[in-house]
């Protein structure tokens, strides 16, 4: 696995970008397994198992997880940590 | 078919038979084809929000190609390990480091999101139990997608153990 590189600020972020909390989302889709998921999420967050698991399972059966919620240039390097692994990610604002 | 670990450092498969063998060997090939339907499956969006382009274009211009080398990476360290398959009364054995473990899970599961792209194999098909009749290249895909989950789960218990 290649390593990844944080993002850089880019440009000046509106307010509403520095406000927080900004959350991390996985999404559900029919390939990844649940193990790799599981495995993934311990490697990135550094979850216990059985949160890694707890995670897992609601992408699984809710079609979407909270896994990570912070700063806004944090949330982004952790989207790219999961895109890196193939996990589908997004970033959203807290209040959305 | 068995999977083996030798003193900790190489991991191995014994047994391979043919047809088995020539779908690992498919791993790095599939990207030589067409691939392009996968790329937004491989390359997501970080957010589906409308007000958020200026992400959506920061992300295509520094983030993506970033995974591009990273993808293509563990491609080469895979199509590499390939090369050192040995043939022994039919079958097939192949060996790698366990430090390429990683790559292999990755090229793995960068095979597996294309082929159901390429084929629009959705959850259903993918979930089906019990043997696959080969009666079609997408039943082919649905097998080789099965395959590879199986040495992706055999990876993650080495990774998640080591």
């Amino acid at each position: 696995m290649g390593k990844v590189k944080e993002v850089p600020e880019s440009g000046t972020r509106s307010e509403s970008s520095l406000e927080i909390p900004w959350n991390v989302v996985v999404h559900n889709d029919p390939v990844n397994l649940m193990v790799y998921v599981t495995m993934i999420f311990r490697k990135v967050f550094g979850f216990s198992r059985e949160k890694a698991e707890s995670h897992m399972l609601e992408v699984h059966h809710k079609g979407r997880s909270i896994v990570w919620s912070g700063t806004r240039e944090r949330a982004e390097f952790y989207v790219e940590q999961l895109h890196s692994h193939l996990l589908l990610a997004t970033i959203e604002h807290g209040e959305s | 078919m068995e999977f083996y670990s030798l003193s900790g450092s190489r991991l191995g498969l014994r047994g391979i038979p043919p047809l088995l063998a020539s779908l690992m060997r498919q791993i790095p090939l599939l990207f030589e084809q067409d691939w392009s339907v996968a790329e937004e499956r491989l390359f997501p969006s970080p957010s589906h929000a409308p007000h958020e382009q200026t992400l959506r274009e920061d992300w295509k211009a520094h983030v993506e190609p970033e995974l591009h080398a990273s993808f293509l990476s563990a491609r080469q360290v895979v199509e590499a390990d390939l090369r050192g398959f040995q043939e022994s009364e039919g079958n097939y054995t192949l060996e790698f480091p366990v430090a390429h473990a990683e790559s292999w899970l990755n090229a793995l599961n960068q095979a597996r999101l294309c082929l159901a792209a390429q084929h629009h194999l959705e959850e259903a098909e993918l979930s089906q139990l019990g043997p696959i009749a080969i009666v079609s290249e997408k039943d082919l895909a649905r097998l080789q997608i099965h395959f590879y989950a199986a040495l992706q789960q055999w990876l993650v218990e080495v990774v998640d153990t080591a």
